[in-house]
Protein backbone atom coordinates (compact mmCIF):
# COMPACT_ATOMS: atom_id res chain seq x y z
CA UNK A 1 0.00 0.00 0.00
CA UNK A 2 1.23 3.50 -0.81
CA UNK A 3 0.48 6.71 1.03
CA UNK A 4 -1.67 9.19 -0.90
CA UNK A 5 -0.49 12.10 1.21
CA UNK A 6 2.19 14.06 -0.60
CA UNK A 7 1.85 17.70 0.39
CA UNK A 8 1.23 19.96 3.39
CA UNK A 9 -2.32 20.68 2.28
CA UNK A 10 -3.02 16.92 2.24
CA UNK A 11 -1.63 16.67 5.76
CA UNK A 12 -3.81 19.57 6.94
CA UNK A 13 -6.96 18.10 5.37
CA UNK A 14 -6.27 14.64 6.78
CA UNK A 15 -5.56 16.08 10.23
CA UNK A 16 -8.87 17.94 10.31
CA UNK A 17 -10.68 14.81 9.12
CA UNK A 18 -8.78 12.73 11.65
CA UNK A 19 -9.74 14.81 14.69
CA UNK A 20 -13.34 15.03 13.44
CA UNK A 21 -13.55 11.24 13.11
CA UNK A 22 -12.17 10.81 16.64
CA UNK A 23 -14.87 13.22 17.87
CA UNK A 24 -17.59 11.46 15.89
CA UNK A 25 -16.58 8.00 17.15
CA UNK A 26 -16.48 9.09 20.77
CA UNK A 27 -19.63 11.24 20.42
CA UNK A 28 -21.47 8.13 19.24
CA UNK A 29 -20.25 6.41 22.36
CA UNK A 30 -21.54 9.36 24.43
CA UNK A 31 -24.95 9.20 22.75
CA UNK A 32 -25.11 5.44 23.11
CA UNK A 33 -24.36 5.58 26.80
CA UNK A 34 -26.64 8.49 27.57
CA UNK A 35 -29.46 6.46 25.96
CA UNK A 36 -28.44 3.21 27.62
CA UNK A 37 -28.28 5.03 30.99
CA UNK A 38 -31.81 6.38 30.43
CA UNK A 39 -33.12 2.96 29.41
CA UNK A 40 -31.60 1.41 32.51
CA UNK A 41 -33.07 4.10 34.78
CA UNK A 42 -36.48 3.49 33.21
CA UNK A 43 -36.16 -0.28 33.59
CA UNK A 44 -35.07 -0.01 37.22
CA UNK A 45 -38.03 2.26 38.04
CA UNK A 46 -40.47 -0.02 36.20
CA UNK A 47 -39.15 -3.11 37.96
CA UNK A 48 -39.44 -1.35 41.31
CA UNK A 49 -43.04 -0.37 40.56
CA UNK A 50 -43.94 -3.90 39.48
CA UNK A 51 -42.32 -5.42 42.57
CA UNK A 52 -44.03 -3.06 45.03
CA UNK A 53 -47.36 -3.40 43.23
CA UNK A 54 -47.26 -7.15 43.41
CA UNK A 55 -46.83 -7.04 47.18
CA UNK A 56 -49.72 -4.64 47.96
CA UNK A 57 -51.94 -2.41 45.90
CA UNK A 58 -51.53 1.10 47.28
CA UNK A 59 -54.21 2.55 45.01
CA UNK A 60 -56.89 1.20 47.36
CA UNK A 61 -55.40 2.99 50.39
CA UNK A 62 -57.67 5.76 51.72
CA UNK A 63 -56.44 8.90 53.46
CA UNK A 64 -57.72 7.51 56.78
CA UNK A 65 -55.70 4.36 56.33
CA UNK A 66 -52.63 6.42 55.50
CA UNK A 67 -53.18 8.59 58.60
CA UNK A 68 -53.54 5.51 60.79
CA UNK A 69 -50.39 3.94 59.39
CA UNK A 70 -48.47 7.20 59.86
CA UNK A 71 -49.65 7.55 63.47
CA UNK A 72 -48.77 3.96 64.25
CA UNK A 73 -45.34 4.42 62.74
CA UNK A 74 -44.84 7.70 64.61
CA UNK A 75 -45.80 6.15 67.93
CA UNK A 76 -43.68 3.13 67.31
CA UNK A 77 -40.63 5.20 66.35
CA UNK A 78 -40.99 7.83 69.10
CA UNK A 79 -41.36 5.23 71.83
CA UNK A 80 -38.33 3.34 70.80
CA UNK A 81 -35.44 3.56 73.21
CA UNK A 82 -32.14 1.88 73.63
CA UNK A 83 -32.29 -1.81 74.18
CA UNK A 84 -31.37 -2.74 77.73
CA UNK A 85 -29.27 -5.73 78.58
CA UNK A 86 -31.83 -6.90 81.12
CA UNK A 87 -29.19 -7.92 83.65
CA UNK A 88 -29.41 -6.32 87.08
CA UNK A 89 -26.33 -6.02 89.25
CA UNK A 90 -25.72 -4.59 92.70
CA UNK A 91 -22.37 -3.05 92.86
CA UNK A 92 -20.89 -2.71 96.33
CA UNK A 93 -19.00 0.50 96.68
CA UNK A 94 -17.02 1.61 99.68
CA UNK A 95 -18.46 4.77 101.20
CA UNK A 96 -15.87 7.45 101.52
CA UNK A 97 -15.72 9.69 104.51
CA UNK A 98 -17.14 13.15 104.01
CA UNK A 99 -17.76 15.80 106.70
CA UNK A 100 -20.98 16.80 104.92
CA UNK A 101 -22.66 13.59 105.82
CA UNK A 102 -20.97 13.16 109.19
CA UNK A 103 -23.36 12.34 112.03
CA UNK A 104 -21.20 14.09 114.61
CA UNK A 105 -21.36 17.41 112.86
CA UNK A 106 -25.06 17.08 112.40
CA UNK A 107 -25.62 16.42 116.11
CA UNK A 108 -23.41 19.41 117.05
CA UNK A 109 -25.38 21.62 114.78
CA UNK A 110 -28.59 20.77 116.60
CA UNK A 111 -27.22 21.84 119.98
CA UNK B 1 46.82 0.95 52.95
CA UNK B 2 43.78 -0.74 51.41
CA UNK B 3 42.99 2.23 49.22
CA UNK B 4 46.63 2.38 48.09
CA UNK B 5 46.45 -1.28 46.97
CA UNK B 6 43.14 -0.77 45.18
CA UNK B 7 44.59 2.29 43.42
CA UNK B 8 47.54 0.20 42.28
CA UNK B 9 45.27 -2.55 40.98
CA UNK B 10 43.19 0.02 39.12
CA UNK B 11 46.28 1.57 37.50
CA UNK B 12 47.60 -1.87 36.51
CA UNK B 13 44.24 -2.78 34.99
CA UNK B 14 44.09 0.46 33.04
CA UNK B 15 47.66 0.00 31.74
CA UNK B 16 46.97 -3.59 30.64
CA UNK B 17 43.75 -2.54 28.89
CA UNK B 18 45.60 0.24 27.07
CA UNK B 19 48.38 -2.15 26.06
CA UNK B 20 45.84 -4.61 24.71
CA UNK B 21 44.13 -1.86 22.80
CA UNK B 22 47.38 -0.61 21.27
CA UNK B 23 48.44 -4.15 20.36
CA UNK B 24 45.09 -4.78 18.72
CA UNK B 25 45.39 -1.55 16.78
CA UNK B 26 48.85 -2.43 15.47
CA UNK B 27 48.03 -6.09 14.71
CA UNK B 28 44.86 -6.58 12.68
CA UNK B 29 42.72 -9.63 13.52
CA UNK B 30 43.60 -11.45 10.29
CA UNK B 31 46.25 -13.54 12.05
CA UNK B 32 46.03 -17.21 11.19
CA UNK B 33 48.67 -18.68 13.53
CA UNK B 34 47.70 -19.40 17.12
CA UNK B 35 50.09 -17.73 19.48
CA UNK B 36 49.53 -16.34 22.94
CA UNK B 37 49.76 -12.81 21.61
CA UNK B 38 47.27 -13.42 18.78
CA UNK B 39 44.79 -15.17 21.05
CA UNK B 40 44.91 -12.30 23.48
CA UNK B 41 44.43 -9.80 20.67
CA UNK B 42 41.48 -11.79 19.30
CA UNK B 43 39.97 -11.94 22.78
CA UNK B 44 40.53 -8.21 23.23
CA UNK B 45 38.86 -7.40 19.94
CA UNK B 46 35.77 -9.27 21.08
CA UNK B 47 35.44 -7.35 24.33
CA UNK B 48 33.19 -4.36 24.85
CA UNK B 49 36.20 -2.21 25.75
CA UNK B 50 37.72 -2.59 22.29
CA UNK B 51 34.47 -1.66 20.57
CA UNK B 52 33.47 1.13 22.93
CA UNK B 53 32.61 4.48 21.40
CA UNK B 54 31.45 7.64 23.14
CA UNK B 55 27.92 7.20 21.79
CA UNK B 56 27.51 3.80 23.50
CA UNK B 57 28.89 5.28 26.68
CA UNK B 58 26.35 8.12 26.49
CA UNK B 59 23.49 5.66 25.99
CA UNK B 60 24.66 3.60 28.97
CA UNK B 61 24.53 6.75 31.09
CA UNK B 62 20.99 7.45 29.81
CA UNK B 63 20.02 3.88 30.76
CA UNK B 64 21.40 4.35 34.27
CA UNK B 65 19.48 7.64 34.58
CA UNK B 66 16.25 5.82 33.59
CA UNK B 67 16.88 3.14 36.22
CA UNK B 68 17.70 5.82 38.79
CA UNK B 69 14.47 7.74 38.03
CA UNK B 70 12.45 4.53 38.23
CA UNK B 71 13.92 3.31 41.52
CA UNK B 72 14.74 6.50 43.40
CA UNK B 73 12.06 8.88 42.13
CA UNK B 74 9.50 6.11 41.50
CA UNK B 75 8.56 7.67 38.12
CA UNK B 76 6.73 4.89 36.25
CA UNK B 77 9.12 2.23 37.63
CA UNK B 78 7.33 -0.59 35.79
CA UNK B 79 8.37 1.06 32.53
CA UNK B 80 11.54 2.96 33.27
CA UNK B 81 13.36 0.10 35.02
CA UNK B 82 12.92 -2.47 32.17
CA UNK B 83 13.54 0.19 29.51
CA UNK B 84 16.59 1.53 31.34
CA UNK B 85 18.04 -1.95 31.71
CA UNK B 86 17.18 -2.65 28.07
CA UNK B 87 19.19 0.43 27.11
CA UNK B 88 22.18 -1.04 28.97
CA UNK B 89 21.73 -4.40 27.20
CA UNK B 90 21.37 -2.75 23.81
CA UNK B 91 24.45 -0.59 24.20
CA UNK B 92 27.09 -3.06 25.28
CA UNK B 93 29.51 -2.82 22.34
CA UNK B 94 30.16 -6.14 20.59
CA UNK B 95 31.61 -7.61 17.42
CA UNK B 96 28.88 -8.19 14.88
CA UNK B 97 28.28 -11.64 13.42
CA UNK B 98 27.72 -13.61 16.61
CA UNK B 99 23.93 -13.18 16.64
CA UNK B 100 23.96 -11.10 19.79
CA UNK B 101 22.48 -7.73 18.84
CA UNK B 102 18.82 -6.89 18.66
CA UNK B 103 19.14 -6.01 14.96
CA UNK B 104 20.91 -9.29 14.06
CA UNK B 105 18.52 -11.83 12.57
CA UNK B 106 18.04 -14.91 14.71
CA UNK B 107 19.50 -13.52 17.92
CA UNK B 108 17.60 -13.99 21.17
CA UNK B 109 16.93 -10.27 21.48
CA UNK B 110 15.86 -10.11 17.85
CA UNK B 111 13.36 -12.95 18.38
CA UNK B 112 11.90 -11.21 21.43
CA UNK B 113 11.85 -7.93 19.50
CA UNK B 114 9.53 -9.49 16.90
CA UNK B 115 6.62 -8.80 19.27
CA UNK B 116 7.40 -5.10 18.89
CA UNK B 117 8.21 -5.16 15.16
CA UNK B 118 5.16 -7.24 14.24
CA UNK B 119 3.06 -5.28 16.70
CA UNK B 120 1.62 -8.12 18.77
CA UNK B 121 2.87 -6.98 22.17
CA UNK B 122 0.66 -3.83 22.27
CA UNK B 123 -2.68 -5.66 21.81
CA UNK B 124 -1.73 -8.08 24.60
CA UNK B 125 -0.93 -5.12 26.84
CA UNK B 126 -4.35 -3.70 25.90
CA UNK B 127 -5.96 -7.00 26.90
CA UNK B 128 -4.46 -6.62 30.36
CA UNK B 129 -5.43 -2.94 30.55
CA UNK B 130 -9.01 -3.88 29.62
CA UNK B 131 -9.07 -6.54 32.36
CA UNK B 132 -7.85 -3.95 34.89
CA UNK B 133 -9.97 -0.97 33.91
CA UNK B 134 -13.25 -0.05 35.51
CA UNK B 135 -15.23 2.02 33.02
CA UNK B 136 -17.87 3.00 35.63
CA UNK B 137 -16.71 6.62 35.84
CA UNK B 138 -17.09 6.95 32.10
CA UNK B 139 -20.44 5.16 31.87
CA UNK B 140 -21.96 7.16 34.72
CA UNK B 141 -21.07 10.48 33.08
CA UNK B 142 -20.74 9.78 29.33
CA UNK B 143 -20.14 13.39 28.33
CA UNK B 144 -16.66 13.13 29.85
CA UNK B 145 -15.75 10.83 26.93
CA UNK B 146 -15.50 13.99 24.80
CA UNK B 147 -12.57 15.19 26.89
CA UNK B 148 -10.75 12.05 25.81
CA UNK B 149 -11.42 13.04 22.21
CA UNK B 150 -10.30 16.66 22.67
CA UNK B 151 -6.95 15.60 24.10
CA UNK B 152 -6.18 13.80 20.84
CA UNK B 153 -5.66 17.23 19.27
CA UNK B 154 -2.00 16.84 20.24
CA UNK B 155 -1.66 13.86 17.90
CA UNK B 156 -2.86 15.68 14.81
CA UNK B 157 -1.04 18.96 15.45
CA UNK B 158 2.20 17.02 16.01
CA UNK B 159 1.49 15.12 12.80
CA UNK B 160 1.53 18.48 10.97
CA UNK B 161 4.56 19.69 12.98
CA UNK B 162 6.59 16.58 12.17
CA UNK B 163 5.86 16.94 8.46
CA UNK B 164 7.00 20.57 8.60
CA UNK B 165 10.26 19.44 10.26
CA UNK B 166 11.03 17.26 7.27
CA UNK B 167 9.72 13.82 8.20
CA UNK B 168 7.80 11.77 5.65
CA UNK B 169 4.00 11.55 6.08
CA UNK B 170 4.30 7.99 7.48
CA UNK B 171 6.99 9.01 9.94
CA UNK B 172 4.98 12.11 10.89
CA UNK B 173 1.95 9.97 11.70
CA UNK B 174 4.07 7.66 13.88
CA UNK B 175 5.60 10.65 15.69
CA UNK B 176 2.21 12.34 16.14
CA UNK B 177 0.86 9.41 18.13
CA UNK B 178 3.26 10.28 20.98
CA UNK B 179 0.60 12.89 21.85
CA UNK B 180 -1.76 10.04 22.68
CA UNK B 181 0.43 9.42 25.74
CA UNK B 182 -0.08 5.72 25.29
CA UNK B 183 3.06 3.61 24.96
CA UNK B 184 1.52 0.46 23.43
CA UNK B 185 -0.43 2.53 20.88
CA UNK B 186 2.71 4.45 19.95
CA UNK B 187 4.64 1.20 19.47
CA UNK B 188 1.79 -0.37 17.50
CA UNK B 189 1.52 2.54 15.07
CA UNK B 190 5.24 3.12 14.65
CA UNK B 191 5.76 -0.60 13.94
CA UNK B 192 3.34 -0.22 11.04
CA UNK B 193 4.31 3.24 9.76
CA UNK B 194 7.94 3.89 10.67
CA UNK B 195 9.77 0.91 12.23
CA UNK B 196 13.07 2.74 11.80
CA UNK B 197 11.95 5.37 14.32
CA UNK B 198 10.30 3.03 16.78
CA UNK B 199 13.03 3.13 19.42
CA UNK B 200 13.03 6.91 19.60
CA UNK B 201 9.22 7.15 19.50
CA UNK B 202 8.73 4.53 22.23
CA UNK B 203 11.39 6.07 24.47
CA UNK B 204 9.93 9.55 23.96
CA UNK B 205 6.38 8.34 24.66
CA UNK B 206 7.33 6.45 27.82
CA UNK B 207 9.66 9.18 29.07
CA UNK B 208 7.00 11.86 28.74
CA UNK B 209 4.44 9.55 30.35
CA UNK B 210 6.77 9.27 33.32
CA UNK B 211 7.10 13.06 33.32
CA UNK B 212 3.34 13.72 33.28
CA UNK B 213 3.40 15.03 36.90
CA UNK B 214 5.96 17.63 35.81
CA UNK B 215 4.62 18.55 32.36
CA UNK B 216 0.89 18.93 33.02
CA UNK B 217 0.46 21.08 36.18
CA UNK B 218 1.94 24.33 34.78
CA UNK B 219 -0.22 24.07 31.64
CA UNK B 220 -3.33 23.30 33.70
CA UNK B 221 -2.69 26.25 35.99
CA UNK B 222 -2.00 28.59 33.10
CA UNK B 223 -5.26 27.79 31.33
CA UNK B 224 -7.63 27.89 34.32
CA UNK B 225 -8.57 30.44 36.96
CA UNK B 226 -9.08 29.79 40.65
CA UNK B 227 -12.87 29.78 40.36
CA UNK B 228 -12.74 27.07 37.69
CA UNK B 229 -10.31 24.97 39.68
CA UNK B 230 -12.68 25.06 42.65
CA UNK B 231 -15.66 23.65 40.72
CA UNK B 232 -17.16 20.68 42.55
CA UNK B 233 -18.64 18.00 40.38
CA UNK B 234 -21.70 15.89 41.19
CA UNK B 235 -20.78 12.45 42.53
CA UNK B 236 -21.02 9.77 39.81
CA UNK B 237 -24.04 7.47 39.92
CA UNK B 238 -23.62 3.77 40.55
CA UNK B 239 -23.35 1.64 37.43
CA UNK B 240 -24.87 -1.82 37.18
CA UNK B 241 -22.99 -4.91 36.02
CA UNK B 242 -25.29 -5.19 32.99
CA UNK B 243 -24.33 -1.68 31.84
CA UNK B 244 -20.65 -2.53 32.11
CA UNK B 245 -21.08 -5.71 30.05
CA UNK B 246 -23.07 -3.79 27.42
CA UNK B 247 -20.36 -1.11 27.36
CA UNK B 248 -17.64 -3.54 26.36
CA UNK B 249 -19.75 -4.84 23.46
CA UNK B 250 -21.28 -1.55 22.27
CA UNK B 251 -17.95 0.24 22.76
CA UNK B 252 -16.19 -2.26 20.52
CA UNK B 253 -18.87 -2.18 17.82
CA UNK B 254 -19.21 1.60 17.67
CA UNK B 255 -15.52 2.47 17.65
CA UNK B 256 -14.22 -0.28 15.39
CA UNK B 257 -16.97 0.11 12.80
CA UNK B 258 -15.75 3.71 12.41
CA UNK B 259 -12.05 2.92 12.65
CA UNK B 260 -11.43 -0.78 11.81
CA UNK B 261 -7.68 -0.24 11.73
CA UNK B 262 -7.77 0.15 15.50
CA UNK B 263 -9.25 -3.35 15.82
CA UNK B 264 -6.13 -5.07 17.23
CA UNK B 265 -5.99 -2.53 20.05
CA UNK B 266 -9.66 -1.88 20.75
CA UNK B 267 -10.65 -5.51 20.17
CA UNK B 268 -8.28 -6.69 22.87
CA UNK B 269 -9.11 -3.76 25.19
CA UNK B 270 -12.85 -4.42 25.17
CA UNK B 271 -12.35 -8.19 25.26
CA UNK B 272 -10.22 -7.83 28.39
CA UNK B 273 -12.91 -5.63 29.89
CA UNK B 274 -15.62 -8.17 29.07
CA UNK B 275 -13.57 -10.87 30.81
CA UNK B 276 -13.49 -8.66 33.90
CA UNK B 277 -17.10 -7.50 33.89
CA UNK B 278 -18.83 -10.71 32.85
CA UNK B 279 -18.09 -12.20 36.27
CA UNK B 280 -17.89 -15.73 34.86
CA UNK B 281 -14.35 -15.61 33.46
CA UNK B 282 -12.52 -14.44 36.53
CA UNK B 283 -9.62 -16.83 35.94
CA UNK B 284 -9.00 -15.49 32.45
CA UNK B 285 -9.34 -11.89 33.61
CA UNK B 286 -6.90 -12.64 36.39
CA UNK B 287 -4.31 -14.03 33.95
CA UNK B 288 -4.77 -11.05 31.62
CA UNK B 289 -4.41 -8.46 34.35
CA UNK B 290 -1.49 -10.02 36.18
CA UNK B 291 0.58 -12.78 34.56
CA UNK B 292 0.10 -11.84 30.91
CA UNK B 293 0.46 -8.06 31.15
CA UNK B 294 3.45 -8.41 33.47
CA UNK B 295 5.21 -10.81 31.09
CA UNK B 296 4.57 -8.61 28.08
CA UNK B 297 5.59 -5.46 29.97
CA UNK B 298 8.93 -7.07 30.83
CA UNK B 299 9.56 -8.18 27.23
CA UNK B 300 8.32 -4.92 25.72
CA UNK B 301 10.27 -2.69 28.08
CA UNK B 302 13.46 -4.65 27.74
CA UNK B 303 13.37 -4.96 23.94
CA UNK B 304 12.29 -1.35 23.36
CA UNK B 305 15.16 -0.27 25.60
CA UNK B 306 17.58 -2.54 23.76
CA UNK B 307 16.43 -1.17 20.42
CA UNK B 308 18.08 2.14 21.29
CA UNK B 309 21.46 0.92 20.10
CA UNK B 310 23.60 4.06 19.93
CA UNK B 311 24.40 3.87 16.21
CA UNK B 312 20.69 3.68 15.38
CA UNK B 313 19.31 5.89 18.14
CA UNK B 314 21.68 8.84 18.51
CA UNK B 315 20.65 10.88 15.52
CA UNK B 316 19.28 14.36 14.90
CA UNK B 317 15.93 12.75 14.09
CA UNK B 318 15.73 11.36 17.63
CA UNK B 319 16.28 14.84 19.05
CA UNK B 320 13.53 16.20 16.79
CA UNK B 321 11.23 13.39 17.93
CA UNK B 322 11.87 14.25 21.57
CA UNK B 323 11.11 17.93 20.93
CA UNK B 324 7.93 17.03 19.03
CA UNK B 325 6.92 14.66 21.83
CA UNK B 326 7.11 17.45 24.41
CA UNK B 327 5.10 19.73 22.12
CA UNK B 328 2.57 16.96 21.59
CA UNK B 329 2.04 16.34 25.31
CA UNK B 330 1.62 20.06 25.93
CA UNK B 331 -0.99 20.45 23.18
CA UNK B 332 -2.86 17.32 24.29
CA UNK B 333 -3.07 18.62 27.87
CA UNK B 334 -4.16 22.06 26.73
CA UNK B 335 -6.74 20.52 24.35
CA UNK B 336 -8.42 18.60 27.16
CA UNK B 337 -8.46 21.54 29.59
CA UNK B 338 -9.75 24.03 27.03
CA UNK B 339 -12.46 21.66 25.83
CA UNK B 340 -13.67 21.19 29.41
CA UNK B 341 -13.99 24.99 29.66
CA UNK B 342 -15.83 25.03 26.34
CA UNK B 343 -18.25 22.34 27.58
CA UNK B 344 -18.98 24.43 30.67
CA UNK B 345 -20.43 27.15 28.44
CA UNK B 346 -23.34 24.83 27.67
CA UNK B 347 -23.75 23.08 31.01
CA UNK B 348 -25.94 24.10 33.93
CA UNK B 349 -24.28 25.08 37.22
CA UNK B 350 -25.16 21.68 38.72
CA UNK B 351 -23.47 19.79 35.90
CA UNK B 352 -20.35 21.91 35.41
CA UNK B 353 -17.09 20.11 34.76
CA UNK B 354 -13.90 21.00 36.63
CA UNK B 355 -11.46 21.83 33.78
CA UNK B 356 -8.64 20.20 35.73
CA UNK B 357 -9.97 16.79 34.70
CA UNK B 358 -9.62 17.73 31.01
CA UNK B 359 -5.91 17.07 31.14
CA UNK B 360 -6.62 13.44 32.08
CA UNK B 361 -7.91 12.93 28.54
CA UNK B 362 -4.33 12.36 27.38
CA UNK B 363 -4.53 8.71 28.45
CA UNK B 364 -1.37 7.92 30.54
CA UNK B 365 -3.55 5.88 32.90
CA UNK B 366 -3.69 6.57 35.83
CA UNK B 367 -0.96 9.20 36.20
CA UNK B 368 -2.77 12.05 34.47
CA UNK B 369 -5.93 11.37 36.55
CA UNK B 370 -3.75 11.47 39.65
CA UNK B 371 -2.36 14.85 38.54
CA UNK B 372 -5.94 16.20 38.25
CA UNK B 373 -6.69 14.91 41.76
CA UNK B 374 -3.59 16.51 43.25
CA UNK B 375 -4.20 19.83 41.49
CA UNK B 376 -7.79 19.80 42.74
CA UNK B 377 -6.73 19.06 46.32
CA UNK B 378 -4.19 21.86 46.20
CA UNK B 379 -7.04 24.34 45.66
CA UNK B 380 -9.62 22.70 47.92
CA UNK B 381 -8.69 19.96 50.36
CA UNK B 382 -12.12 18.35 50.09
CA UNK B 383 -12.52 18.40 46.33
CA UNK B 384 -11.63 14.88 45.18
CA UNK B 385 -11.48 14.73 41.39
CA UNK B 386 -9.91 11.29 40.93
CA UNK B 387 -13.12 9.40 40.13
CA UNK B 388 -14.24 12.10 37.70
CA UNK B 389 -10.80 12.25 36.05
CA UNK B 390 -10.80 8.49 35.48
CA UNK B 391 -13.62 9.01 32.94
CA UNK B 392 -11.64 11.12 30.44
CA UNK B 393 -8.55 9.10 31.33
CA UNK B 394 -9.93 5.79 30.05
CA UNK B 395 -11.72 7.64 27.23
CA UNK B 396 -8.24 8.85 26.25
CA UNK B 397 -7.11 5.24 25.85
CA UNK B 398 -10.02 4.59 23.48
CA UNK B 399 -9.50 7.95 21.75
CA UNK B 400 -5.80 7.42 21.11
CA UNK B 401 -6.45 3.92 19.75
CA UNK B 402 -9.13 5.32 17.42
CA UNK B 403 -6.72 8.09 16.33
CA UNK B 404 -4.01 5.46 15.67
CA UNK B 405 -6.47 3.52 13.53
CA UNK B 406 -7.40 6.64 11.59
CA UNK B 407 -3.75 7.55 10.95
CA UNK B 408 -3.05 3.99 9.84
CA UNK B 409 -5.96 3.94 7.42
CA UNK B 410 -5.12 7.43 6.09
CA UNK B 411 -1.45 6.74 5.54
CA UNK B 412 -1.59 3.15 4.35
CA UNK B 413 -4.53 3.26 1.96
Amino acid sequence: MISLITSLSDILIESVIGILVVFIALSLLVLAFISIGKIFKFLVRRNFRIKTKSKSDYSELTVYDAAAVSLALHMYLSELHDEESGVLTIKRIERRYSPWSSKIYAVNALK
Amino acid sequence: MKSFISKKIFILLAISLLTFHMLAQTNPIEVKTVTLENSLIRFWNNTGFANLEWSYFLMIIIGIVFIYLGIKKKWEPLLLVPIGFGILIGNIPFMEGYQIGIYENGSVMNTLYSGVIKGWYPPLIFLGIGAMTDFSALISNPKLILLGAAAQLGIFLTFIGAYLLGFTPDQSGAIGIIGGADGPTAIFLSSKLAPELMGAIAIAAYSYMALVPLIQPPIMKLLTNKKERLIRMRPPRSVSKKEKVIFSIVGLLLTTFISPSALPLLGFLFFGNLLKESGVTERLADTARYALINTITILLGLTVGASTQADVFLTIDSLKIFALGAFSFGIATAGGVLFAKFMNLFLSDRNKVNPLIGSAGVSAVPDSARVSQEMGLREDKNNHLLMHAMGPNVAGVIGSAVAAGILLSMLKS
